[in-house]
């Protein structure tokens, strides 16, 4: 987990509050929540060396497809729950954001932007964007429903979902200027908190 | 390795989870590597249905422990760093008290009058062991299949006297059909002409072709299909090493021999006293639900389960997971893909083996 992405997520998850983390890599966010807010946190994570890693941190995590099972963590009440660059990879984007609402009352997702400036002088030139924050090509990227930050926020609009806070990473993946002004065009990144309206 | 077995007797008894009393008992007690000075490295395995307390190491007739490949020096469960103990059950066949031995009041064997034991018994006795070990707590109980219900049950009777518990290839109650799968096995056991209502000692005989076709039953339902086919596809058996004149394939000589070799050592009031002792276990029996259940549980849970385990499949681990989750209790699950099905838990693997240990030491 970028540092920078952290540190923007950070004051969003309650003290002490129950997090539970889709896609959660090797847990180093839920590790520093952990240490700095004292959550209890959860992951859920596919790739068997991720989950060794974080059971090595003390991360608890459970081994599960997100695509196959955001339901059944419902009874649980959570507080916030976290798709940290893993919504493009799904294959109902939407149906999760639903789900991850019903399972706490605020959820933080961030995506890769399809609309900066890189990916759009790609496309210009007849190629699908290959860039630092999309590294693979087409036909090996798990990124599955890629798209920008204007479609984003039109789905969130769409499905009733509130935007409580936004926060756009440019270039060198911190907040710029340029980001914040232009973000579709600027943003590599979108980091939002989202409550069910 | 330091290794040590011990036949530990318990004069003051213990009342029995369906109201019986044991006056006293004895369990057979293996334990390897040391107690450290603040008493903090202790762990207990608890084995599955025909496991017993040798575990690790090899005993002083050649065999090689049930769990050889997880514990020892610097395997996953490391003796160099731990005090590790497994003692047979009660109600086992190798050496704690149980059905082979006298009962007092009538100088018989107990055969088919030994009372039925529990989980929650079994848990309770090795509480007894614990402190009869000196020792404050658990950082770690672990079992696989029979014996990670006993883990389950450790957090949540003895919340604690545990710090982590790790639950394999198991479930919070045995399903409808692990209870049939069970039955038949018990049926071929009782309908054995030797079997004498269980109390064969007495007349000098045991019903071996009962608890083989029973043990030949439960490898099948052990392994997983793939395996099996890629163990032993549709080969014929070699005629010279054929157990006997009526086997064709290999998989059938197989579970002949292994069939045999259980039923010499194996005994069969054991096979049915743990067998039920495992269709009754239901973590959830004295509260609403599974949630309820773990209300209590202190310990971090760790639950893993395999792919091509069909008899407890990872789903049943999942359950546990879901209700520790909505207790607040730090659990992980991890499923693996297991190549010997619900017998994956014994076996080392890479990822097995990284995830117990790093658990441990997190």
């Amino acid at each position: 987990m970028n540092n920078k992405l952290s540190k923007i997520i950070n004051p969003w998850v309650p003290k002490e509050g129950k997090v539970i983390d889709f896609g959660c890599g090797d847990g180093s966010l839920l590790e520093e929540l952990m240490k700095t807010k004292n959550i209890l946190g959860y992951g859920v994570e596919i790739n068997d060396k991720k989950i060794e890693s974080c059971v090595s941190k003390g991360v608890p995590v459970i081994k599960q497809d997100i695509d196959k099972g955001i339901n059944e963590f419902k009874s649980s009440n959570f507080d916030i729950s976290i798709m940290a660059r893993s919504i493009q990879c799904l294959k109902d984007p939407s149906l999760a954001l639903n789900r991850m609402l019903k399972l706490s009352k605020r959820c933080v997702v961030t995506l890769p932007n399809l609309g900066y400036w890189k990916c759009r002088l790609n496309l210009a030139y007849g190629r699908m964007p290959v860039t630092p924050e999309l590294p693979s090509s087409w036909h090996e990227t798990d990124n599955i429903h890629l798209c920008t930050i204007n479609d984003f926020e039109d789905l969130c609009k769409k499905e009733g979902i509130r935007i409580m806070n936004k926060v756009f990473l440019g270039s060198n993946g911190a907040q710029s200027n340029l980001s914040s002004l232009s973000p579709n065009l600027f943003a590599i990144e979108g980091v939002y908190l989202l409550e069910k309206q | 390795m330091n290794v040590k077995t011990e036949l530990i007797t318990f004069n003051t008894g213990m009342a029995l989870e369906n109201g019986h009393k044991l006056d006293s008992f004895e369990l057979m007690v293996e334990s390897y590597g040391k107690l450290n000075k603040t008493k903090t490295n202790a762990i207990l395995v608890c084995h599955a249905f025909s496991g017993n307390h040798h575990a690790s190491g090899k005993n002083k007739v050649n065999e090689i422990g049930w769990w050889d490949e997880i514990i020892g020096p610097n395997k996953s469960i490391d003796t160099n760093k731990y005090y590790v103990v497994c003692c047979n059950n009660l109600g086992g066949c190798s050496g704690s008290s149980g059905p082979k031995s006298i009962n007092p009041s009538s100088n018989k064997p107990y055969g088919s009058n030994f009372p039925l034991v529990t989980v929650s018994d079994w848990v309770n006795s090795q509480k007894m062991l614990m402190e009869k070990l000196d020792i404050p707590y658990w950082h770690f109980v672990v079992g696989g299949s029979l014996g990670g219900m006993q883990a389950l049950q450790w957090s949540i009777a003895y919340p604690d006297k545990i710090k982590k518990a790790g639950i394999f290839a198991a479930a919070a109650k045995s399903s409808t059909q692990n209870i049939a799968m069970n039955e038949v096995a018990r049926e071929s056991i009782r309908k054995d002409h030797n079997f004498h209502d269980g109390n064969y000692l007495e007349h000098g005989v045991i019903p071996k072709n009962g608890i083989k076709t029973a043990r030949m039953l439960g490898h099948i339902t052990y392994l997983s299909e793939q395996h099996m086919n890629q163990r032993f596809g549709r080969k014929f058996q070699d005629d010279s090493s054929k157990v006997g004149l009526d086997v064709d394939f290999e998989v059938e000589n197989y579970l002949q021999y292994k069939g045999e070799k259980f039923s010499e050592i194996f005994d069969a009031n054991t096979y049915i006293l743990m067998t039920k002792a495992m269709d009754g276990y239901d973590a959830a029996s004295k509260s609403d639900d599974l949630s309820s259940a773990l209300k209590g549980v202190l310990a971090e849970l760790l639950i893993i389960g395999f792919y091509s385990d069909w008899l407890y499949p990872p789903e049943r681990g999942k359950e546990i997971q879901i209700a520790a989750m909505n207790n607040n209790i730090k659990s992980s699950y991890v499923v693996l893909n297991g190549e010997h099905g619900h017998d994956s838990f014994l076996f080392h693997s890479d990822k097995y083996s990284q995830i117990i240990s790093k658990f441990i030491e997190s």
